[in-house]
């Protein structure tokens, strides 16, 4: 058992692989260690499959932080990854022009049993959003 | 397979009509309850417009709690159904299963993680898991209300099954799935039969020798016309899905004992702690690979002994310090000695047996394996094995002094406490020790009456330092899995933290993988005897039965399906697509009018979606994944 520490006011989306992060995600909860509630799990098949504009819409919706835990090299789907690291550096870019603090999304390689690894991307984003709040666009001048 | 335009006519139904869903939300006997207050769920989520009811249950995935969801079903109308409770992984199936046995669409099905996600990681904050749960399951209700009915994808099977792995677990596989009616490969990555079965002398609790039992089964599955048998073999490649698979199987390289892939001949050799050797009936030069075509695999990789490291209990600076599998070979009639138990060319008088040798390791006290990870868990077997070696040795040469230095006796199994009971009568002593202090093996000076000693700080007595004098150590060293990283990458095999392969439940489902079609058979999923290895392999046999006994197996519909009221054929979804032949532009007639539309071949579809990222209409979707449900379940998490 650990302690969690205190979550931040603005809330985390998970974006997690079916295959690897979320089945890695449940491996942190059946060891019960502990992370902060603010933190919002979504099972995805492969995160290729979801538009730039997702991600700004989210943002704008009010969640702090998107962690995209995917399988990095070990993705199951034929050139998938390398399409959808492609998108998120073109997500980076748009960040950029529209004034987002470009550390609100994450993309890191979380494995069926990477508790350690979860922990650390999870806190490190919480310990972010302390920080910096809620997500404003214009909020960093660039 | 038929073209078919799937057209969504079911969305502005749905919509017209505000769909009802209900919501179970489950205590998990308080796995769930202790932390979440479920009471106070169900009554925020009642709040929500699309929920009709919300209840919750002791223990959803019981009879009652799935009985409770179908009443609902008939008599709230309810159009989608919502499980708040454990991890998908675990019982996302059985709802939907329940669904399917009430005449309900199965896709018409969410689950909401309140478990592993929420109250088994926030305990310290129940608060802040109920507000989490409150909000997961809006956004679970979120996404059912979207969902639409769908038809899982009929792929013929085809009644042919590999096994990976000649040892007791593969074999026995292979046997039961021909009786079965299936066609079986078997792979062998070394040039026998028999595993490591073929290094025991006689096996617990039966004491049948272990020969015996192999020549028996190796000579049923060489018989068996069913069978064919590769040694010397193993798969470099695989492609497709349950009910087709393609398996590679090549000849192992540099192994030039291997007699090359090929049918082997009917005579059976078994040579003491080697195996069965089995031979090849044409010729095969090293390279030759092969493609076998089946329905399932059954993984039966096996373990290896853990190698105890230079210096652990003197392992490696003294010839007297040995393994229990070494013993095993030095009490055979077939071994270096012919039986004698000698070291060193001298009679063994006083034998030391230390048991955990490489298992239940603690972080911190043992050295971690090269993953940065010890061994914490329990090898199961070393125990029995170690008690059947002392009470040979006993019966054997009675005047030799037995000492066993153990932290737990684990004689869990049928007549295993047997083999206990009997040691203690015959004198074996036994000396307790925790894991912060393990016995420590020592040479002795030239005037000692034996060349070792071992000391121990004996809790038995309370704490007191006893000190053994002996000319043999024996380490009950543990199991580890073989090193299986290469088919871990050709199938995207399951790996848990012990490093041994991972069931989807170990209850529920205990030898299926999360990879549709893998079965898992014998040590390959973690320690265990050579009776419990075979009952594995049987039920992964009949679970290879029932996947493909009915000709065909369905997959998930959880593909890309094109809405042609949305799509205007631009093809930018064609140039994203990694699988051949699974997206193309087709000209279609609507209402008299003919238009290019995209069109998914289905069973050559994968699902992941790259496709939809790019439509500029939102016309082309993974079903059961769709862009609007992310949406909605977003929104859902960010209210409040």
């Amino acid at each position: 058992m650990t302690t969690a520490a205190e979550p931040a006011n603005a809330k985390i989306v998970i974006l997690a692989t079916v295959a690897c992060a979320y089945p890695g995600a449940d491996t942190v909860g059946q060891a019960h260690l502990s992370y902060p509630a603010n933190t919002y799990v979504l099972r995805i098949p492969a995160p290729v499959m979801l538009p730039e504009s997702f991600y700004f819409r989210t943002l704008e919706k009010g969640i702090g932080g998107i962690i995209v835990m995917s399988c990095g090299e070990e993705c199951p789907y034929e050139g998938a990854y390398h399409r959808f690291a492609a998108r998120l550096d073109r997500v980076a870019v748009r960040m950029k022009k529209e004034g987002y603090d470009r550390r609100r999304i994450k993309l890191s390689a979380i494995c069926t049993v990477c508790t350690k690894a979860f922990l650390k991307e999870v806190n490190e984003m919480n310990d972010l959003l302390k920080e910096i709040g809620p997500p404003r666009k214009g909020e960093v001048a660039n | 397979m038929p073209e078919e335009v799937q057209t969504n006519d079911q969305p502005e139904n749905r919509e017209a009509k505000e769909p009802q869903i209900g919501v179970y939300i489950c205590h998990c006997g308080g796995n769930i309850s202790d932390v979440v207050d479920v009471q106070t769920v169900a009554e925020e989520v009642k709040k929500i417009p699309a929920v009709k009811v919300a209840r919750t249950n002791m223990f959803m995935c019981s009879d009652p709690g799935q009985e409770m969801i179908l009443e609902d079903l008939e008599k709230e109308s309810l159009d989608g159904v919502v499980v708040a409770s454990c991890s998908p992984k675990l019982h996302e199936l059985t709802f939907r299963n329940a669904l399917k046995r009430g005449n309900h669409n199965p896709y018409l099905y969410e689950h909401a993680n309140i478990r592993e996600q929420v109250s088994w990681a926030h305990h310290g904050d129940p608060a802040g898991a109920t507000n989490k749960a409150i909000r997961l399951i809006a956004a679970a209700v979120a996404k059912a209300v979207r969902l639409e009915p769908l038809k899982p994808i009929r792929v013929e099977a085809f009644p042919h099954a590999v096994v990976i792995g000649g040892g007791v677990s593969g074999l026995t596989a292979a046997r039961k799935l021909s009786k079965q009616g299936l066609g079986v490969t078997l792979i062998e990555k070394s040039p026998y039969l028999g595993g490591q079965t073929a290094q025991l002398n006689q096996v617990y609790p039966t004491e049948e020798k272990a020969e015996d039992l192999l020549r028996m089964l190796v000579e049923e599955v060489v018989d068996d016309s069913n069978i064919k048998i590769y040694t010397g073999a193993e798969v470099v490649a695989a492609t497709g899905t349950i009910g087709d698979f393609v398996v590679r199987v090549r000849n192992v390289p540099g192994d030039t004992s291997a007699k090359g892939i090929g049918l082997i001949e009917k005579k059976v050799v078994f040579r003491p702690f080697q195996g069965c050797t089995v031979r090849s009936d044409r010729p095969c030069s090293p390279g030759d690979e092969l493609e076998v075509r089946c329905g399932v695999v059954i993984i039966a990789t096996g373990f290896k002994h853990y190698e105890p490291r230079s210096g652990e209990y003197s392992y490696g600076e003294s010839p007297r310090v040995i393994t229990l599998p070494d013993l095993i070979k030095l009490l055979s009639p077939d071994g270096p000695t012919g039986g004698r138990l000698e070291i060193q060319g001298h009679p063994v008088r006083d034998v030391a047996l230390i048991h955990c040798v490489g298992s239940r390791q603690v972080d911190g006290i043992h050295e971690p394996q090269p993953d940065g990870r010890v061994n914490s868990y329990c090898s199961r077997v070393c125990c029995t094995a170690t008690l059947q070696a002392a009470n040979e040795i006993k019966d054997r040469f009675p005047h030799v002094n037995v000492y066993e230095f153990y932290r737990d006796i684990r004689a869990y199994g049928r007549g295993h406490e047997d083999y206990y009971e009997k040691a203690s009568g015959k004198g074996v002593l036994f000396f307790r020790y925790t894991p912060d202090s393990p016995p420590l093996v020592e040479k002795t000076g030239p005037n000692a009456s034996r060349p070792l000693k071992v000391r121990v700080r004996d809790t038995l007595t309370f704490g007191e330092d006893l000190e053994a004098p002996v000319d043999l150590v024996v380490l009950s060293v543990g199991m580890m899995p073989n090193d299986i990283s290469d088919l871990v990458d050709v199938f995207k095999l399951p790996v848990g933290t012990d490093r041994f392969l991972q069931e989807v439940h170990p209850k529920l489902r205990p030898v299926e993988m999360a990879v549709n079609g893998l079965l898992l058979a014998g040590t390959s999923q973690g320690p265990r005897d050579i009776t419990e290895s075979c009952a594995s392999a049987a039920a992964a046999a009949s679970k290879a039965a029932i996947a493909l006994g009915k000709g065909y197996v369905e997959l998930e519909p959880f593909v890309a399906q094109v809405d042609p009221a949305r799509c205007d054929g631009c093809g930018l979804c064609l140039n994203e697509c990694s699988y051949e032949g699974a997206l193309r532009l087709t000209d279609i007639e609507i209402e008299g009018k003919v238009e290019r539309k995209a069109l998914v071949n289905a069973p050559l579809c994968m699902g992941c979606g790259s496709c939809a990222a790019v439509c500029p209409h939102r016309a082309i979707n993974v079903s059961g994944w769709t862009l609007d449900q992310f949406d909605s379940m977003v929104d859902a998490i960010a209210a409040q």
